[in-house]
């Protein structure tokens, strides 16, 4: 059986250690004056003060609402269907009259609607799948939760009020 | 049984149109017949017996893609109005609609030629001008016709610029409890009003107005009256007619699709079951000449509904201190054991809706394991039914009186009838797959419940002691055979599988004896 051999011989700069540590305490000094001289930091204040990020990035999913606060899901199952991670869970039933949205007719909506976020993979194939523009994920990615139940995302949750892809 | 008649239930390859009883021209052997005529189609030359049109001979052999169509259906009348079927025919001047020109001899068609699918794409983009398009929420999306040949022959755009036509009224309009229209999504077919017309001779829907305004209306105040409203849903090319049942539980492409047999009358139409996760969401009919043709009635298209019934006895019940309580099929056939030896009697009464080879096994191989003698006999249950002499059409179609699916078959054992207030033995054993009905018992006879029974009935049977209950499969979830009321016997397979602890009648009876 050939082996490999992965030990390695060491030279005597690397054996006495000094070296190595002189170079890491080099970049620590330049770090730290660098941040106490000149202000510059790479690190932010997190909770307090929060990045920016691209309008395109795929966080906590949201279903859009119209005006009188009707979901714009006509429980279609297309995002169930196309959902890789097969997270989303829908249940249809039949629109009251009273409550169509557009004044229209709208024969179908969901029931309930529920999002297993442990299980998703944010791919956004959901957003891409929906032909009624109601799925989204939204530029929020604060997903820390306190307990399995609460990672499940329901219709009133995802209906929650939003300004454009960002939390109001 | 010389003339009985026994295959399997399966999807048949060729579905085809025998309103006509023609038979195909394969299974005509006769050898002294003339040469049979000749009609070339796209290449190849085919045989045909005289009065086939284009379409059924295409249909026949299945050679190549299926012509488009949606006013043809195999089991009704021909009309020739949608003209989607369209053809080139050689030394025509125009296209031809295949459903209803006859073939002749030495006729050369071509079925896609360049002109063909010019004029599919023209009536593609007719058809869909006044489309809502409403596919995600409409039910047929899927197996929808209008979008199959859409996807294969539509224009992808359209030169409507104008307002759709929109019916406010019959956007959801329920024509009866079981099926609701949407008109907006009709395409003219009008194979409903030739199904009403034709095969259920009821009469019930008729299209009134014309052109723009055409629209399907029910010719009663009461909606639609037949029986068979959910053929009507099946057929309809497009999600203009809807089983309300069905609608809206689940998207076609998630259900997967088993062959079996409806066991809610004597006739045994075959079907589909269509399940996903091993729940039932609907049955639909599968062509079968012999037996139920392309039909099947409400009542049988429903009643999967009482195998998904939460009050269904999944698991075997044991009585302790007057209540049935859930145990391990071990412990209640030990303690069955003990109490059916002590009995001086015991009965079995056997449903008519057990299959043959139950039937076979508990009337043969069951005393046997009991060590004692037993007086078997059937029950049937259905009102103004004891045998199968009893058995009668309830219509031109297929519904039968008989409302269990294998008297016959049971009769066939060497089984005779259970006859008013014989139940007078010791012990009872009913037998039944929630078919048959349940046999009038003294007050206070003890009684074993075996196969497929809900806690509802088992609640009627409150003045009497029920000893167990042994939890059997369905007949959708197991194996088996019918005999029909014809006298054909049709074998079925699992279509679903049973989930709960229910056991099949050869797995109880192996348990009970390996107990003793
Ligand atoms: S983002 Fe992807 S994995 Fe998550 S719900 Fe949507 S389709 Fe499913
Ligand atoms: S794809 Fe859109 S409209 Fe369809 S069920 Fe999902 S969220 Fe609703
Ligand atoms: S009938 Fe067919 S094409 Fe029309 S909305 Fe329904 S699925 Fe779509
Ligand atoms: S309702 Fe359906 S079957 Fe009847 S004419 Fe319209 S499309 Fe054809
Ligand atoms: S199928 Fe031939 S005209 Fe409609």
């Amino acid at each position: 059986m050939a082996t490999i051999n992965v030990s390695k011989k060491y030279t005597v700069k690397e054996k006495t250690y000094l070296p190595a540590i002189l170079i890491g305490m080099k970049i620590t000094m330049k770090r730290f004056l660098q941040g106490f001289l000149l202000r510059k930091h790479d690190t932010i204040l997190y909770p307090e003060k929060k990045r920016d990020y691209s309008d395109r990035f795929r966080g906590m999913h949201f279903i859009s609402v119209d005006k009188n606060k009707t979901e714009n899901c006509t429980a279609c199952y297309l995002c169930e269907t196309v959902c890789p991670a097969e997270c989303i869970h829908i249940v249809a039933d039949e629109r009251d009259e009273d409550q169509n949205p557009y004044g229209v007719k709208k024969e179908k909506k969901p029931v309930s609607f529920d999002i297993d976020s442990l299980r998703c993979c944010f791919c956004g194939f959901c957003e891409e799948a929906c032909p009624k523009d109601a799925i989204k994920l939204s530029t929020n990615y604060e997903l820390a939760v306190s307990s399995r139940e609460e990672a499940i995302y329901d219709l009133d949750h995802l209906k929650r009020e939003m300004n454009g892809r960002s939390e109001k | 049984m010389s003339n009985t008649t026994e295959f399997e239930i399966k999807k048949p390859k060729v579905d085809l149109n025998y309103a006509s009883e023609k038979k195909p021209v394969a299974s005509d052997p006769s050898p002294e017949a003339k040469p049979l005529p000749k009609v070339t189609i796209d290449g190849k030359t085919y045989e045909f017996k005289p009065g086939d049109t284009i379409m059924q001979v295409a249909e026949r052999y299945k050679v190549h893609e299926e012509i488009p169509r949606y006013c043809y259906h195999p089991g009704m009348p021909i009309a020739g109005t949608c003209r989607m079927c369209t053809v080139e025919v050689e030394k025509a001047p125009k296209l031809m609609t295949s459903c209803s020109t006859p073939a002749a001899d030495g006729m050369v068609v071509h079925t896609r030629s360049d002109k063909v699918l010019k004029s599919r794409t023209g009536v593609m983009e007719f058809l869909l001008t006044n489309h809502p398009l409403d596919c995600p929420v409409c039910d047929k999306a899927g197996e929808c016709e209008l979008q199959d040949y859409n996807y294969e022959y539509g224009p992808g755009t359209s030169n409507f610029k104008e307002e759709k036509r929109v019916f406010e009224e019959a956007t959801t309009k329920k024509l009866s409890d079981q099926v609701t229209l949407n008109m907006n999504r009709c395409v003219h077919c009008e194979r409903c009003v030739r199904f009403t017309d034709d095969v259920t001779k009821t009469n019930d829907l008729v299209m009134v107005n014309r052109g723009w305004h055409k629209e399907l209306e029910a010719t009663t105040e009461a909606g639609l009256t037949n029986d068979y409203q959910g053929c009507l849903t099946d057929f309809c090319p497009v999600g203009a007619l809807t089983w309300n049942d069905f609608r809206f539980k689940k998207r076609s492409w998630f259900l997967s699709k088993k062959p079996s047999i409806c066991d809610r009358c004597s006739k045994g139409c075959n079907i589909e079951v269509h399940s996903d996760a091993e729940v039932v969401y609907r049955y639909v009919p599968i062509h079968n000449e012999m037996v139920n043709g392309h039909w099947m009635c409400d009542s049988g298209r429903s009643s999967y509904n009482d195998l998904m019934n939460p009050m269904r006895v999944i698991s075997p019940l044991m009585n302790h201190q007057n209540g049935l309580h859930s145990t391990t099929l071990q412990a209640l056939l030990g303690e069955l054991s003990i109490q059916l030896k002590n009995a001086s009697s015991v009965q079995l009464v056997i449903g008519t809706d057990a299959t043959r080879e139950e039937a076979a096994l508990l009337k043969d191989k069951f005393p046997s394991i009991l060590g004692k003698n037993v007086s078997v006999s059937y029950f049937n249950g259905t009102a103004g039914v004891t045998s199968s002499a009893d058995d009668k059409k309830m219509d031109n179609l297929l519904k039968m009186k008989d409302l269990t699916p294998n008297t016959k078959g049971v009769e066939e054992q060497g089984i005779s009838p259970l006859s008013q207030g014989e139940v007078s033995s010791d012990i009872v054993i009913v037998f039944r797959n929630g078919r048959a009905g349940i046999p009038k018992m003294k007050a206070g006879q003890k009684v074993i419940l075996w196969g497929v029974w809900n806690h509802d009935e088992i609640k009627t049977l409150s003045s009497q002691t029920v000893l167990g209950v042994i939890a059997g499969l369905a007949t959708i979830e197991k194996e088996g055979s019918f005999k029909n009321t014809d006298g054909i016997v049709q074998k079925f397979h699992p279509a679903i599988v049973h989930k709960g602890g229910a056991l099949s009648a050869h797995q109880v009876v192996n348990m009970w004896k390996s107990l003793n």
